[in-house]
């Protein structure tokens, strides 16, 4: 046990960021498990990466504003080339999603075959760790989860499919930089997948539950255990999907609910 | 209970006495500054001998101890510039800043080997300030012991007395060791090697190997065909006597070599296991035994 690294001042803008994430991740996640597309976020980030090993390949500065924008406008440009194959080669969806996945993947490690530190260094630059995350930082990304969660929920039936994947790149490529991709992977499609048999509501205020208790839980015990906070969280978040889905509790809310009513 | 009395008393005098925190980057700097300020320091290691200094994964106590750190003992030239800044911001502990004599970087005051000429970017620029891996080379480690004890004194003047007798004690204790080291490997003088990669280029510097290829030029890039080939059919003229490698890395490659080639592979630990209390007159020994095997 150790709990020097139990220090409010240290986990809570970890914490903050979490909640950042599940913002737009929560309610993304259950479009992204009704298309079936599971792994469009890892895809979409390494897109992300990419514009930002090309911006650098062509003499860009690295740091900054400049690389936020090559991120966006390649996340971007990767998510309608997605969206517009959905709509034309449908069925097969999944497989160009991790055949875009892997191209985006191995096109980098060739533009920074010459370069190998450049590559360590974009990778640390585009895929977080949560207890690096600063105030500034999580103010700017606030202000986009927020925008990026009030389209969704107020717009989406009328956006399309071109729209959620613009909405989805956007949400991705900040949350990536802030949390990593495995902890956007679990904030994305764990709590859909736990609270998949649940109504709407009681569906969401579950996955609720799962992800800040998971991002609280991993914090706290990757201080007192003194390991790697984003891949406790992971499991954390794990943890507590198969409690909340064994203990049947989004059954016992509808039901409450219908009694109620 | 007992054994709460017993912890308690036995943690009582370094309370009194206020420890200087010692926060080390890697294995090597902790246990240099181990010998250096001996029970004056409470010393805390980021990361361990089976771990890349490159990377690093964030764990909450990492905060904590940078932000009780009145030192800060790290290699420098860009070895952790991948979580280093990232660190000190997140620290904000004003004492171990860059500029600030609690920021201790060995680099600074050592000759580095392979700076690069031109800086182009094509050429990989983060180690533009040359090969950081400075600890493999024993003279390298006395040369930084002397800023290391004077910067320890500067921070905590009152016990200067005892910085400078360790000092002393080990500027000898390693001299000596040094020549004992460089006898004993005097028969590897100009004996062809292979090396994965650069991480033991001072060592290679030292004792006089004779590096006849790299198998990864470009650390953590996997070495193109053309390369291996090149590799392979430089082996078939010039016979070497071992492939040398590093303990945290992957030693596939250097076993393809060593199969494919029929030479000896020689797996090197990376540092001192401080945290096992090993120091780093035991690493060096295990070096030079471990070099001198494929030799006898």
């Amino acid at each position: 046990m150790n709990v020097e690294g139990l220090d409010i001042s240290i986990l809570a803008p970890a914490f903050a960021a979490g909640v950042i994430v599940l913002i737009t991740h929560i309610p993304l996640g259950y479009e992204v498990l009704r298309r079936g597309i599971i792994f469009i976020d890892i895809a979409v980030a390494q897109i992300a990466g990419l514009g930002v090993i090309i911006a650098y390949t062509l003499g860009w500065d690295e740091h900054g504003i400049e690389a936020q924008i090559a991120a966006v406008i390649s996340a971007l440009t990767g998510a309608w080339v997605l969206s517009w194959l959905e709509k034309r080669y449908g069925a097969h969806q999944e497989a160009l999603i991790g055949t875009s996945f892997i191209l985006a993947a191995t096109g980098g490690i060739l533009l920074l075959a010459n370069n190998p530190h450049g590559g360590d260094h974009l990778k640390e630059l585009l895929v977080g760790q949560i207890l690096w995350v600063e105030w500034g930082q999580l103010l700017h990304a606030a202000v986009i989860s927020i925008l990026v969660l009030t389209v969704w929920l107020n717009f989406r039936d009328r956006i399309g499919g071109a729209g959620f994947y613009t909405l989805f790149a956007i949400a991705i490529t900040v949350s990536v930089q802030l949390v990593g991709v495995y902890l956007v992977f679990a904030s994305l499609i764990i709590p859909a997948l736990a609270t998949i048999g649940c109504s709407n509501r009681s569906g969401l205020g579950m996955s609720v539950i799962i992800g800040a208790s998971g991002y609280a839980a991993g914090l706290i015990l990757s201080a007192l255990l003194d390991l790697p906070s984003g891949a406790v969280i992971v499991w954390m978040i794990a943890i507590s999907a198969l409690v909340m889905h064994l203990s049947g509790a989004c059954k016992a809310l509808v039901n409450s609910r219908t009694k109620t009513d | 209970m007992i054994y709460t009395v017993v912890l308690l008393t036995g943690l009582m005098p370094a309370a009194v006495q206020a420890a200087v925190n010692v926060f080390a980057c890697e294995p090597e700097w902790a246990a240099l500054a181990s010998e250096l300020g001996g029970d004056r320091l409470e010393i805390y290691t980021a990361t361990t001998v089976r771990q890349d200094p490159h990377h690093i994964q964030a764990r909450p106590s990492l905060i904590a101890r940078a932000r009780k750190a009145d030192l800060l003992v790290c290699t420098g030239a860009e070895l952790e510039s991948g979580w280093l800044p990232q660190l000190l911001r997140k620290a904000g502990n004003a004492r171990i800043q860059p500029g600030q004599p609690g920021h201790f970087l060995a680099a600074e005051h050592l000759d580095l080997l392979e700076i690069p000429e031109k800086l182009d970017r094509s050429l990989g620029d983060i180690h533009a300030s040359g090969n950081p891996h400075v600890h493999t080379d024993p003279r390298n480690i006395l040369q930084v012991a002397d800023p290391l004890h004077r910067r320890l004194t500067e921070l905590d003047p009152e016990h200067a007395d005892i910085y400078r007798q360790r000092f002393d004690a080990f500027t000898e204790a390693w001299q000596g060791a040094i020549d004992r080291w460089t006898q004993q490997l005097a028969p590897v003088k100009g004996v062809a090697v292979v090396v994965h990669h650069n991480y033991w280029s001072y060592l290679v510097d030292w004792t006089g190997l004779d590096k006849i290829a790299t198998l990864e030029p470009l650390p953590g890039v996997s070495p193109s065909s053309g390369h291996l080939a090149r590799i392979k059919q430089l082996l078939k003229q010039q016979q070497a006597v071992m492939i040398i490698d590093t303990g945290y890395m992957n030693d596939r490659p250097a076993k393809w070599l060593s199969d494919q080639a029929g030479i000896p592979l020689v797996t090197l630990p990376a540092t001192a296991d401080f945290q096992n209390n090993e120091s780093l007159y035991q690493w060096f020994d295990t070096l030079a035994d471990l070099i001198l095997e494929p030799v006898r």
